[in-house]
């Protein structure tokens, strides 16, 4: 998936958090547990499977693993015997997945003497794969390394960020990212658009060149725009347009951060922020349409938006009934 | 990787080490077998990452040609296909052929199937084997061994160290132990060992379940040999490798009473059905106990009371009673366990107060030994 991994590309991203580790690296005190805590596309999983290498990595210089040997291999490919990586089983980590790992290291590890898990997305942990998880860091075996990895700290059970050294990984000025991304060739609004959506490289260029994102951009827009004139349009609208667009979760998801980042742009307007605009091209039509509303109106909006988002993914709601609703309650 | 292989062998191996392939596991490499192709033969290899199985087919066995290495080299490849395609290919003879990009050709007759594989460097590396550390147990030895301590370590996994059977080795004698906290089996055995190492690991009861299956009758020897991280039981034909549980064993020596004040001398069998009988009632209620009273003349009674069904009484004649009258009350599923792993028609029951742990043994042998702690009843 990515060429050869080293700490020194990291630097640049996350100076602090690399620092930190490639310290303890050096000096051999690996910790049992690290929460490595930061926006998505911050480069957390990258790095958690670097600390993997470098630990397991049977050729290593300095620090830096040398993504060639059969451990480096067998990390990538998720094949080592020693190294776990749980992720959400659908919607959340299940008590079993934790307990299954419990199991698994109450054996001595298969080939080395040290064994390694990572869980993504900890924050979805179950309350009671949370609780099986807390005893098991409560009592760290010697040579065993726990990396959990969440996009939402305060989800987080306190008991569990306490056992833990905390990582808050630094996200990327969306600057930088449009700067670097309008170097590759992409048209600036959706540069600057992609930037503000992901903080990965590779994802926002990829999100940037695939037709998909510019269109579900379009419909966002139209969107907001029939929203304006007309609600019972704008019902129609998500039949014909919406629903047919964003059909999984993560793209609903991205549709509704864009519509967001609208009313976002408006208030940015009408504090006088213009350099913060995030559809940038379409500024007369903000303004124009910044004039009608007021920023308490606004902020409700957002904050209609940000429920739905909530509701999206926390419960089965059908999408059609969730976005019905918000429409409405956008047009009150 | 280019061989030529004698199905019927084949297909008897693919068998053997599919009982350690596991459908679920976490590792993607682990749904397939290993099959490595050298000079002297061809050994396939199947895991679950708690057990491993390999099994080796040599080139030649009595004279007949078993397979014929074109070249060598190793491969992984799915294990519930390929063994599936093993078995129903038509011809005496499979032909495996590995191309780049691990692209597999296995022909029989005019049969030909071309399965994607995966780079065997992948596949879990298994300890090498030093052989100066071996030592041997006959084959039904062995499997008597399991048998009389397995079924007493925990099912629970509050301390996950107690699912294990714990084997010590010293001066050259073998001493298992396997307890849940309520009940002791332990079980002793002489070894034959090239040098005077001593062991202690931990070995979990599911292994052990796996490798007693896999045991045949005979008593041709077994040999082990434990390694850091996982212990190996080679036989003819297979090698069987688990991993070992990481911890420390509690000390148990100090559990077992050194004296008594009560001796029982029972037929275990007559003693088996009585509990057994006595249990009928128990066992619906809350923790299937029964009480066992000494009475005159050599006499034990043994009952079950359960308020909502009856109860059951029964008396039995014993070999002899030595000591202190007694009560007490213990589970009887924890003793008909423990009888049924004795061996020997007598035993001798050894108690030490109604409240304190009892020992169950063999009458003319100190090889093992059954202790069960007793139910508290008012």
């Amino acid at each position: 998936m990515n060429v050869a991994m080293k700490w020194e590309q990291f630097e640049r991203y996350q100076p602090a958090v690399v620092k930190m580790i490639t310290k303890s690296l050096e000096k051999g005190r690996i910790s049992h547990a690290y929460l490595f805590e930061g926006q998505r596309g911050t480069g957390k999983k990258a790095m958690s499977l670097l600390l993997a290498k470098s630990l397991f990595c049977l050729n290593r210089s300095g620090i830096n693993p040398c993504n060639d040997c059969r451990n480096c291999r067998r990390i990538d490919s998720g094949n080592h015997p020693d190294v776990h990586v749980i992720e959400p089983d659908g919607q959340s980590v299940k008590k079993e997945q934790i307990e299954m790992l419990q199991q698994e290291f109450t054996k001595m590890a298969v080939e080395s003497d040290r064994k390694l898990y990572i869980i993504e997305h900890a924050d979805k942990m179950t309350t009671n794969a949370a609780n099986s998880l807390l005893k098991f860091l409560e009592e760290p075996r010697p040579g065993t390394v726990a990396i959990l990895i969440t996009e939402q700290y305060h989800r987080m059970l306190e008991t569990i960020i306490s056992r833990c050294q905390v990582f808050s990984f630094k996200p990327i000025p969306p600057v930088l990212l449009a700067n670097y991304l309008e170097e590759q060739q992409i048209s600036p609004h959706i540069a600057f658009l992609a930037a503000h959506v992901t903080n990965n490289r590779e994802e926002a260029l990829k999100l940037s060149r695939d037709d998909w994102f510019a269109q579900a951009r379009k419909i966002v827009l139209q969107l907001y725009e029939t929203l304006k004139k007309n609600d019972l349009q704008a019902l129609f609208f998500i039949h014909d347009q919406w629903l047919p667009h964003f059909q999984e979760k993560e793209q609903i998801d991205l549709g509704l951060d864009l519509l967001l980042y609208i009313y976002k742009d408006m208030l940015h307007i009408q504090l006088g922020q213009v350099d913060k605009i995030i559809y940038r091209d379409r500024l007369d039509d903000l303004r124009q349409w910044s004039l009608s509303c007021s920023q308490r109106q606004i902020v409700k909006s957002m904050e209609m938006i940000l429920r739905a988002k909530a509701r999206l993914n926390t419960t089965n709601m059908s999408v059609q009934l969730l976005m019905e609703q918000l429409i409405l309650d956008l047009k009150k | 990787m280019k061989i030529t292989i004698d199905r019927e062998a084949l297909v008897q191996s693919v068998q053997d080490v599919m009982k350690a392939v596991s459908s679920r596991t976490t590792i993607p490499i682990l749904t397939g077998i290993k099959i490595t192709a050298t000079s002297q033969g061809v050994t396939l290899t199947g895991s679950d990452s708690d057990i491993s199985i390999e099994s080796f087919i040599p080139t030649e066995e009595e004279d007949k040609v078993l397979v014929e290495i074109a070249e060598t080299g190793s491969i992984v490849l799915q294990a519930r296909f390929f063994s599936e395609i093993v078995k129903k290919l038509p011809e005496k003879t499979i032909e495996i052929e590995v191309h780049p990009n691990f692209l597999t050709v296995i022909r029989s007759g005019k049969a030909e199937f071309n399965l994607n594989g995966l780079d065997a460097e992948e596949y879990p590396r298994l300890p090498q084997i030093e052989e100066e550390n071996v030592f041997k147990i006959p084959t039904d030895l062995l499997k008597t061994i399991i048998r009389q301590t397995v079924f007493a370590v925990s099912t629970s996994e509050t301390r996950p160290i107690l699912t294990g059977v714990n084997w010590r080795i010293e001066d050259e004698e073998l001493i298992c132990t396997a307890t849940d906290s309520h009940r002791l089996a332990l079980r002793k055995a002489k070894i034959e060992t090239e040098n005077h190492q001593s062991h202690n690991v931990v070995i979990p009861g599911k292994s052990l379940n796996e490798l007693s299956k896999i045991l045949d009758d005979s008593n041709d020897p077994v040999n082990i040999v434990i390694t850091a991280n996982q212990i190996l039981f080679k036989t003819k034909r297979l090698l069987f490798f688990s991993r070992l549980l990481d911890g420390n064993y509690p000390e148990t020596s100090r559990l077992i009473p050194t004296d008594s004040k009560t001796d029982i001398i029972v037929n275990a069998k007559e003693f088996l059905q009585a509990i057994d009988r006595a249990s009928l009632l128990a066992r619906e209620g809350r923790n299937n106990v029964v009480k066992l009273t000494t009475l005159n003349d050599g006499i034990i009674e043994i009952s079950s009371v359960s308020p909502e069904i009856g109860k059951v009484t029964e008396e039995i004649q014993s070999e002899s009673i030595e000591g202190e009258e007694l009560k007490i009350s213990f589970s009887a599923k924890y003793m008909m366990d423990a009888l049924k792993a004795l061996d020997g028609t007598d035993i001798k029951i050894s108690f030490t107060g109604a409240m304190r742990p009892f020992l169950l043994r063999p009458l003319h042998s100190d090889s093992m030994l059954q202790l069960i702690l007793p139910v508290r009843t008012y």
